[in-house]
């Protein structure tokens, strides 16, 4: 089999001493960033990305870094969840509701390890999903010309709203936002200038990793001032763990289910890792028996963290194979690989068959060393959720503007990061997503070239952009993608919140 | 209320108009008028967030709540001390800016002053050999070079 064999090559570079040692470190690193209430993975990749391109990483080295801490704050989140029932992101909502219970009964140490062998299925089953269907899709996207690709970019922004999005005209115009930032320096094909005012810092365009920084980081920061969550958060206390071969064995079903079904919602786009956890929730607790749901079921908190572990993994599929990002930590992580000149998509697979299997095995070995970090060391990851936010977002807004600075060693870039860290903060306040902004910088210029060698090669006949069966699909379903979330939102959004207050 | 979506499309609309028409400014590219020149894709965005922005006016969402008038000046003053640490951290140098920003910053989200001081000093010295020591990333000395 030539994925084998492509895969052991992979097993070459992930388990040199370089490679472990990055991974190792990215696992770490990202633990910490989940546990933390209010910084997720997006953030917590944004604020390292700095830090591996100004070291001068290799791009696999970075890389591997970068989805090890992805991964790592994966499991990371569920730590606050089932400690203070404050989840560090969205996916980690549904952890909450039996974690939490749980721990209040005395069984944290009991939720916590389920979790993280839960987490641990998760990503391994996806990370196979991912082995087995990359190359496949790869394989398929090779037939795309300029106008499937165009098709295909409107396609990842009509359904980045997610099928739980509120408001789809608030993603078209934060889309629309991103793609005027990109075009804002000297046109690659005809030599003019674009909305630079004559600045020469601006002919080669806004750096998205400042605008990553800024609209995350820095928002975040003057979010939690106006919070003012101030002091350390009450947690519950950590029992003995007591946990049984029997115990494992009964939660791994729900895990193996959660886990599948968390990889499916992370391919597919619009759908994400919230969904991914919701539904594994959701149907473990219709297909158990009458189980302890809501009060402290083990296996729902097995079910929704295998499923948003699995999500995680599975949307790096269409980040890999179309260069098309289904989250916000893989917009994050696409930002990355493009700062390295390396452009994702199929020829990916071909050209730098070696950085993606490399990953790919890398993150069979980050989950290991995750597994292993988890179980006996999470004594030291819940001891920092006692140290109070209001020195821990000072040091990392320092540690933000630290690798900021390193990259070109200039203050202009620091004036950027707060000036997109202000609008990150005025776009939060009225509701703009910021993802599809950060999308469209990074989707920007790719976009707009395909469009360009479409229309050239027909001549400028527009009807170009639907020559093909398959682009006038992807085009369908991005008219879905953008009118689902309309019909059916509402009614998602109502069954999650009607579980979360079960939960309560 | 539904101000904010009301004043922001209002503010987009002007930006869109704004954008789209810089784009029919654009000077021909030398070898003339292709079908789809540098202004093309503009001119799609810009008709894009024209649209959502009339959206965004007719039909606004709740307001989510504004930070009460005191807590705005808060808000702006720290976004003040990032910027002067971003005017500081040269001429001044990456240790004192930075022990003054952080040390502000942890005062201002409600620890004691003294607390203060001793995160932000021991924080900006340990990035600094950090960053200068391991990482090997140069961060400037400013005053304390001599």
């Amino acid at each position: 089999m030539d994925t084998i064999s492509l895969l052991m090559q992979g097993f070459a570079v992930a388990l040199s001493p370089e490679s472990i040692m990055f991974a190792v470190t990215g696992a770490i690193l990202g633990t910490l960033i989940g546990a933390l209430p209010g910084l997720g993975p997006a953030n917590g990749v944004a604020i390292l990305i700095p830090l591996a391109f100004s070291l001068g990483l290799s791009p696999t080295s970075s890389l591997i870094l970068l989805t090890s801490v992805y991964a790592g704050a994966m499991y990371g989140g569920r730590i606050s969840s089932i400690l203070l029932n404050i989840p560090g992101d969205e996916p980690a909502m549904m952890t909450c509701l039996d974690g939490y219970p749980m721990a209040v009964k005395g069984k944290a140490a009991e939720a916590l390890a389920i979790s993280a062998i839960a987490s641990f299925i998760g990503s391994f089953i996806a990370t196979i999903g991912l082995v087995i269907l990359a190359p496949i899709l790869a394989k398929f996207a090779l037939k795309f010309g300029p106008s499937e690709y165009f098709a295909l970019f409107a396609l990842a922004f009509a359904t980045l709203g997610g099928i739980t999005g509120k408001n789809q005209f608030k993603t078209l115009m934060a889309a629309a936002i991103g793609l005027m930032i990109a075009t804002v320096g000297i046109d690659i094909s005809t030599g003019v200038q674009r909305y630079t005012f004559n600045t020469l810092e601006l002919f080669e365009g806004v750096d998205f990793i400042i605008a990553i920084v800024g609209l995350f980081a820095i928002s975040e920061l003057l979010f939690f001032l106006e919070r003012h969550a101030g002091d350390g958060l009450k947690q519950v206390a950590i029992n003995k763990l007591k946990l049984s071969a029997q115990d494992i064995i009964k939660v791994l079903p729900a895990s193996i289910r959660g886990a599948l079904l968390g990889f499916v919602s992370g391919v597919l786009p619009g759908a994400g890792a919230s969904l991914g956890s919701f539904i594994s929730y959701t149907l473990e607790k219709r297909t158990s028996d009458k189980g302890e749901f809501g009060k402290g079921d083990p296996r729902g908190v097995a079910a929704p963290e295998a499923g948003n572990n699995g999500a995680a993994s599975g949307a790096l599929v269409p980040m890999l194979t179309l260069g098309v990002p289904g989250s916000g930590t893989t917009a994050v992580l696409l930002a990355m690989l493009i700062s390295l000149n390396i452009s994702p998509g199929p020829m990916l697979f071909q050209q730098n068959a070696d950085l993606v299997w490399g990953v790919i095995a890398a993150m069979f070995v980050g989950n290991l060393v995750l597994l292993l970090l988890n179980i006996p060391m999470v004594g030291i990851f819940v001891k920092l959720l006692s140290i109070p936010p209001k020195y821990l977002m000072p040091i990392v807004t320092l540690i933000a503007s630290v690798g900021i600075y390193s990259v070109s060693h200039s203050a202009l870039d620091l004036y950027f990061m707060v000036g997109f860290g202000v609008a990150g903060y005025i776009f939060r306040k009225v509701d703009i997503p910021l993802v599809p902004i950060i999308l469209g910088m990074l989707l920007g210029p790719e976009m707009e070239k395909s469009l360009r060698h479409a229309l050239v090669l027909s001549d400028g006949d527009w009807t170009v952009l639907l020559n093909s069966g398959l682009s006038i699909g992807l085009w369908l379903v991005a008219i879905l993608g953008l009118v689902l979330p309309i019909l059916i939102g509402p009614i998602v959004r109502a069954k999650m919140a009607k579980s979360k207050h079960v939960g309560d | 209320m539904r101000v904010n979506d009301r004043v922001f499309g209002m503010l987009m609309l002007i930006l869109a108009v704004a954008y789209g028409w810089q784009a029919t400014q654009f000077p021909v590219p030398f070898g003339g008028h292709e079908s789809v020149g540098p202004e093309t894709f503009p001119i799609m965005l810009s008709i894009i967030l024209g649209i959502s922005s009339i959206y965004m006016m007719v039909r606004p969402d709740e307001d989510e709540k504004w930070a009460p008038a005191a807590m705005l000046v808060e808000l702006t003053v720290v976004v003040l001390s990032m910027l002067a640490f971003a005017w500081a951290i040269e001429p001044i140098g990456f240790m004192p800016a930075a022990a003054l920003v952080v040390s502000f910053l942890c005062w201002r989200m409600g620890a004691s002053i003294t607390k203060s001081v001793i995160t932000g000093v021991v924080s900006s010295v340990s990035i600094f050999l950090l960053f200068n020591n391991v990482l090997e990333l140069a961060l400037p000395l400013g005053l304390l070079e001599f």
